[in-house]
């Protein structure tokens, strides 16, 4: 499978955490402590934050982002054969947003699958994308990944009265999406998936992060609608990530030298730091997002690999590693950059 | 002004954290279930109750919770 292209869509001008601190009333030591402790200056929301209200819907943001992917690949939409979208976030869930989308970029009479996913849920699609390729009907996916997290901001909560496991949420994140061009055949600027994997690992693990949704019976339970453990993120994310880097070295052959840019898990930007560190890859340029658009869920990887893309010389390797902690996934990937 | 009883009532009743007045001289480390979005709330939640900023560069280097008590109560 090649990487064609990728491209990314945010909403709004970024939110920095002075911002934050404003709407919620918060003061100067919240604002240094999240600097501190998160490390994340911004994000972008699809969220008006004085209304509270969502502004932008994750098929505005992914059909943006991939109407992107395909100019940048010169691909047109009659010419894709299937479409996929990972997202723990549809904007309903029917019709599916994937199927939304599709009628928006004017792709019809395709294959479309929605994967309810988190974190890993990039890799997860272009998992489903280069099975397609490999089956053989298939010559061209457009991959799409993203999440619209503002839904879950009560921009009226007093932040002093949230628990941690549900004050996290509104620092961590951040709104995007995401898409990549995939083909069987390579493209100038194209970079080769030389191997791939996703992986559950969730048996008999508590979930690591839950987001709920609500019908007309529940709507007035009182149960938070997303928490997190971070204490589970922070002790097994950084551990898991060391094991897929060394599988997927291990995969293509290659040593830790041999990694000339590293795409690593983007859960806050004191996490990816740690997480950077502690790999220790001598030769390789770290390619990162969170600092500045937040943790946004299945739309991390197309913004790291839209970078990595332009900055991944022919010959060139790139490792990217995504861990899925709500119920656990492992998953990452090595690219090879292609001919120019 | 906070006393000593209402800053461990705070800790108890706001921060859900199972300390007693013997636990606040503890290495913070040591203080069960204790966490930086701790540190975070309880800064908050004195600040709110005294009127006055706590000083955050300080209270980083605050080695027990009897250290953050004195931050927020010194004059």
């Amino acid at each position: 499978m090649h990487i064609l292209s990728a491209a990314s869509a945010l909403p709004g001008p970024p939110v920095d955490n002075a911002a934050l601190a404003r709407r919620f009333g918060m003061d100067a030591l919240w604002e240094q402590w999240v600097e501190a402790f998160i490390g994340t200056h911004a994000r972008h929301l699809a969220l008006d934050l004085e209304s509270g209200k969502v502004v932008t819907t994750l098929a505005d943001l992914a059909a943006d982002a991939g109407a992107r992917a395909l100019a940048a690949a010169g691909v047109t939409a009659g010419e894709v054969d299937a479409v996929v979208l990972g997202t723990a976030t549809p904007d309903r869930l029917m019709p599916a947003t994937v199927n939304i989308v599709a009628d928006r970029l004017g792709i019809d009479q395709v294959r479309t699958f929605q994967l309810q996913s988190g974190c890993s849920g990039a890799v997860q699609a272009l998992d489903v994308a280069r099975q397609l390729l490999l089956a053989g009907e298939t010559g061209t996916v457009l991959v799409l990944g993203g999440d619209v997290i503002a839904r879950f901001y009560d921009v009226a909560r007093d932040l002093t009265r949230a628990a941690p496991a549900e004050l996290v949420n509104y620092v961590l994140f951040g709104d995007a999406a995401g898409a990549a061009v995939v083909s069987a055949r390579p493209a100038p600027g194209s970079a080769e998936v030389r191997a791939l994997f996703t992986r559950l690992v969730g048996l008999g693990r508590e979930p690591g992060a839950v987001l709920e949704w609500f019908g007309p019976a529940d709507r007035d339970d009182d149960r938070p609608a997303a928490t997190e453990d971070y204490k589970a993120i922070e002790k097994h994310v950084p551990e898991m990530t060391e094991e897929v880097l060394l599988e997927l070295l291990r995969a293509v052959g290659w040593t830790d030298r041999d990694v000339d840019l590293v795409l690593p898990p983007q859960l806050s930007g004191r996490m990816t730091r740690l997480i950077t560190d502690r790999l220790a890859l001598p030769a390789a340029r770290e390619v990162s997002v969170v600092d500045h658009a937040g943790n946004c869920g299945n739309a991390i990887v197309f913004l790291q690999l839209e970078r990595a893309l332009a900055g991944l010389a022919p010959g060139e390797r790139a490792i990217g590693v995504s861990i899925e902690s709500s119920k656990w996934i492992k998953a990452g990937f090595a690219l090879e950059g292609g001919a120019s | 002004m906070i006393s000593v009883e209402e800053y461990v009532t705070l800790l108890r009743d706001e921060l859900a954290l199972p300390v007693t007045e013997d636990d606040l001289g503890r290495s913070l480390d040591t203080v069960d279930a204790w966490d930086s979005v701790h540190l975070l709330t309880l800064c908050t939640l004195l600040e709110r109750q005294t009127g006055r900023p706590l000083p955050f560069a300080r209270v980083l280097e605050a080695p027990s919770l009897a250290a953050v008590y004195e931050l927020a109560t010194a004059s």
